[in-house]
C-alpha cells in the first residue's frame, strides 16, 4: 500500500472504482456475442476479451474490498461510476468493433499511466492487465485497418467514429471528488489525464488517417458533468445491463458458479 | 508451535498443494504449470500462506483452483493449529515459460496442445513441424491461441498468446520448480 495521505487514497479508490465499473460493463456487454459472432474466430475473440475485461474488473474491485461480488453487483445504480460508452449494448458488429477499438486504445494508455503507481498493488494489476491488453488492441486495430481499406468498411465504420468519439472522451474523466492533480503528485498516476487523452486521440487519429478521415474531438466531454457516468448518472442502457448481470443472483442469492 | 514443527507443516502443505491438478488438464499439476508460486508461514507462524499466479486475470478456473488448493492444504495440516490463506498474486506475471518441460511434453503428447515460450519455438504436437502459422490470439480458453500447421494441415491450440513471452519479459521462472 502506498503511504499517500488518506484523502488522496480516497480519490485513488474512486478512480479504481470507475475503472473497474468500465471493465465490468464492457466485459458484460461483449459477452452478448457468445455463439452469435459473425464468424467463429471473432466469436471466440470477443468473448475471450469479455472474459479478460471481467477478470480486470475483478482484480480492480479486489483492491477495494474482499467481497468482489458485492462491489460488482450489489450497489445502487447511482453508486456505479462507469463511462456511458461502456454501458452501450452490443447488437451491431461494426458498432462493437469501433467501440472496442476506442475503449482498448484508451485502456492501454490508462494502464500504462498506472503501471509504476506508488500504490503498489494497483501498479501490479496495471502491469498484469497491460500484458493482456496487447492482444485486444492487436485484434481491434487488425480488423479495423483491413476493413478501412474497403469502400464498404469506410462507409459503415467511419460515421460510427463521429457517433462514439465524443462519448468516449468520458473514459478520461474521473469521478467528482477525485483530484487528478493530487493523484499525479502522489505518484499514483504517472501523467495528467489531459496528457493521456491527447495520446489516445493521436492513436485514434493515426488509425483512421489512412482512410482520409479526421475525427472531430470536442474540447470537453460531450456529456455534461451533471449527466456524467462518473458522477453516478446512468445511461438509459444500464438498467437492462444490470438486470442481466444479477439475473441469477436475484433468483437465488446463495447461488455459486 | 516450535519452529521445527512449523517447518514440517509448511513442507507438508507444499508437498500436498504441489500435487493439485489443473481443472483443464487433470493429469498436470499446478506446480508443473507454474501456477504455484510459493508456500510460506506468516503472522508469526499462525498462518500458512499459499501464493498462486493466475495464467490470465479472467480465467474462470481460478476459483476452482483456489478451492482445490485450500482443500489440499487443510488435509495436509490437519491437527496443526494454523489457518490457511490462499491468494492470487499479480506479481510475478505468469508466462508459458513457467511450464515445466515435462508438462510441455505431456501436453503435446496427450492433448495435442503446443506451448509457446521464449525458450522454445512452438512446434506442431502432431507432426513436429516448427513453422506454425498464427491464426488467432483467442482460442478455447483465454490462455490459449490458435495456430495452423501447414505441414499436417491441422489447427493447433497453443498455450500463450503470441506476444505473451515478450510482453512479460521480466517474469522469473517459477520458484516452485526450482
Amino acid at each position: 500500500m502506498t503511504d499517500s495521505a488518506p484523502e488522496v487514497m480516497d480519490g485513488a479508490r474512486e478512480m479504481v472504482l470507475a475503472l473497474a465499473d468500465d471493465e465490468l460493463c464492457i466485459g458484460q456487454n461483449l459477452a452478448w456475442w457468445i455463439a452469435v459472432g459473425p464468424f467463429l474466430e471473432e466469436d471466440l475473440a470477443l468473448t475471450s476479451i469479455s472474459q479478460d475485461e471481467l477478470g480486470h474488473a475483478r482484480a480492480l474491485y479486489g483492491l477495494l474490498g474482499d467481497d468482489v461480488d458485492a462491489l460488482a453487483y450489489a450497489r445502487q445504480p447511482h453508486e456505479y461510476r462507469s463511462a456511458h460508452l461502456t454501458e452501450l449494448p452490443c447488437r451491431d458488429w461494426g458498432e462493437t468493433l469501433v467501440r472496442h477499438f476506442l475503449y482498448d486504445t484508451a485502456e492501454t494508455v490508462r494502464w500504462a499511466a498506472l503501471a509504476d503507481s506508488s500504490w503498489e498493488a494497483l501498479g501490479a494489476v496495471a502491469r498484469r492487465a497491460l500484458a493482456e491488453e496487447r492482444s485486444h488492441l492487436r485484434h481491434a486495430t487488425g480488423l479495423l485497418s483491413r476493413l478501412l481499406r474497403t469502400e464498404a468498411g469506410r462507409s459503415q465504420l467511419l460515421p460510427l467514429f463521429d457517433q462514439f468519439t465524443p462519448m468516449a472522451c468520458e473514459l478520461f474523466e474521473l469521478p467528482p471528488g477525485c483530484a487528478a492533480d493530487d493523484l499525479v503528485a502522489a505518484g499514483i498516476m504517472a501523467r495528467p489525464l489531459s496528457d493521456q487523452r491527447a495520446e489516445w486521440q493521436a492513436a485514434v487519429d493515426e488509425a483512421v488517417a489512412s482512410a482520409g478521415y479526421q475525427p472531430q474531438w470536442p474540447a470537453d466531454s460531450a456529456i455534461p458533468a451533471s449527466a456524467s457516468g462518473r458522477a453516478g448518472q446512468r445511461s438509459a442502457h444500464f438498467a437492462a445491463l444490470h438486470a442481466e448481470m444479477v439475473e441469477v443472483l436475484s433468483i437465488d442469492p446463495t447461488a455459486v458458479w | 508451535m516450535s519452529r521445527a514443527v512449523l517447518a514440517g507443516v509448511v513442507a507438508a502443505v507444499r508437498r500436498s498443494v504441489s500435487q493439485v491438478c489443473d481443472p483443464e488438464y487433470p493429469e498436470v499439476t499446478i506446480a508443473e504449470l507454474g501456477i504455484l508460486e510459493g508456500v510460506s508461514s506468516s503472522d508469526g507462524g499462525s498462518t500458512v500462506r499459499i501464493e498462486l499466479v493466475p495464467t490470465m486475470l479472467g480465467c474462470p478456473a481460478l476459483d476452482v483452483i483456489a478451492r482445490d488448493v485450500t482443500d489440499a492444504a487443510r488435509t495436509a495440516c490437519a491437527g496443526a493449529d494454523v489457518s490457511i490463506e490462499v491468494t492470487f498474486v499479480d506479481d510475478p506475471v505468469w508466462t508459458p515459460d513457467r511450464i515445466a518441460p515435462s508438462a510441455v511434453g505431456f501436453l503435446a503428447r496427450e492433448y495435442s496442445v503446443a506451448v509457446r515460450s521464449r525458450s522454445a519455438t512452438a512446434s506442431c504436437p502432431i507432426c513436429g513441424n516448427d513453422a506454425l502459422e498464427h491464426r488467432s490470439d483467442f482460442g478455447p480458453t483465454p490462455c490459449r491461441s490458435v495456430e495452423w500447421c501447414p505441414s499436417c494441415r491441422n489447427p493447433i491450440e497453443v498455450v500463450g498468446r503470441v506476444d505473451m513471452p515478450a510482453a512479460m519479459e521480466a517474469a522469473p521462472a517459477s520458484p516452485a520448480l526450482a
